[in-house]
């Protein structure tokens, strides 16, 4: 998956899993101040980035994200490492 | 009531009430829960008797306060909160809504700062009443349902903090997170102060011009069964019923002033 197959996932994930209009999300959009995630919201999307991945994600990972951006950086790395 | 004289009276036992309240906190952290510590060996025995010398030295709190006149209460519906395994919800109005639901509910149990855990003087009871700690991260949610489950009956406060005066109700989702994940029903108890006091960034010795009365009003059980469908994600269904819960607090706070 490229960068850009990465965030229309996190896009959809958001939407159907916190009902977050897409039309809200942009890349430099702040999980927590802009888009309203709290840190079990978090977790729920850090099962999702496991089922998209394969791979469990490190809770250092996450903990050190802010943005959508963010997200989308720390699981190309992920599965790229993966590939 | 409203002579200067009695305000003047009211700041001073305030302001004594506050100091007894530290003072009897270390005598609870330096000398009864040490004690505690050396004779009840078995966790049980030690939490359920910590949880009821803390809920004794709140009674004697509120008792105080009352007694010497700061302010007024009553209680409704109160039975209502003398079962097990609630997970009860409150707004937040005052300093001291905290200490007044810990002295109304047996076997209370509270998600509780990381930081008393390290502070000399509350670590000892924290550690024997056995409360949450949220220094866990996601795992608070696990510790509070499983508390519930063995029978404590938790006290959340959805607001996370205390209610910023002439500002709408804003909940977070911790509460309603747990009442999803946990499939546990909600007990709400609906906190009226009129005259406000002790507000978030009021200062304690600005006393309201007469004494205030406190209303504690249980509500009947809020069931999560209606937000528990297979369609609907658990975090979506967090959400809505942390949408319906401020709605409903809101309509009911409006209904009772």
């Amino acid at each position: 998956m490229n960068r850009e197959q990465i965030y229309a996932w996190i896009v959809g994930v958001l939407h159907e899993t916190f009902e977050i209009d897409p039309a809200d999300v942009k890349p430099e959009s702040n999980l927590y101040t802009d888009l309203d995630i709290d840190s079990i919201d978090a977790v729920d999307l850090m099962l999702r980035a496991k089922e998209l991945t394969g791979k469990r994600m490190q809770p250092d990972v996450f903990k050190t994200v802010r943005t959508v951006q963010d997200v989308v950086e720390a699981l190309y790395g992920v599965m790229a490492e993966a590939a | 009531m409203s002579s200067p004289l009695n305000r003047a009276w009211r700041i001073f036992a305030t302001g004594f009430c506050f100091t007894s309240f530290g003072l009897g906190g270390l005598l609870l952290g330096l000398v009864i829960f040490p004690l505690i510590r050396l004779t009840v060996r078995e966790p049980a025995a030690r939490r359920r008797i910590s949880r009821n010398v803390i809920r004794l030295a709140f009674q004697l709190f509120v008792e105080q306060m009352r007694v010497m006149g700061i302010y007024t209460y009553e209680l409704r519906n109160i039975e209502r909160l003398k079962r097990d395994g609630l997970l009860i919800v409150a707004n937040h109005p005052t300093l001291i809504d905290v200490v007044f639901l810990m002295s109304l509910v047996r076997n209370a149990d509270c998600v509780v700062k990381a930081a008393l855990w390290r502070n000399p003087f509350t670590r000892g009871p924290v550690q024997a009443a056995d409360y949450v700690s949220n220094g866990s991260g996601p795992e608070v949610v696990d510790a509070c349902i499983a508390s519930v489950r063995k029978g404590s009956n938790l006290i959340i406060f959805p607001e996370g903090t205390r209610t910023v005066p002439g500002c709408p109700l804003s909940f977070q989702r911790g509460a309603g997170n747990l009442a999803v994940r946990g499939a546990l029903a909600l007990t709400p108890v609906y906190i009226e102060c009129s005259p406000i006091m002790l507000t978030k960034g009021g200062k304690w010795y600005r006393v309201p011009l007469r004494p205030p009365h406190f209303v504690f009003t249980v509500g009947e059980d809020i069931p999560v069964a209606p937000y528990l469908r297979s369609d609907l994600p658990l975090a979506l269904a967090a959400r809505h019923l942390t949408q319906d819960l401020e709605r409903h607090f809101a309509q009911e706070l409006l209904r009772h002033g």
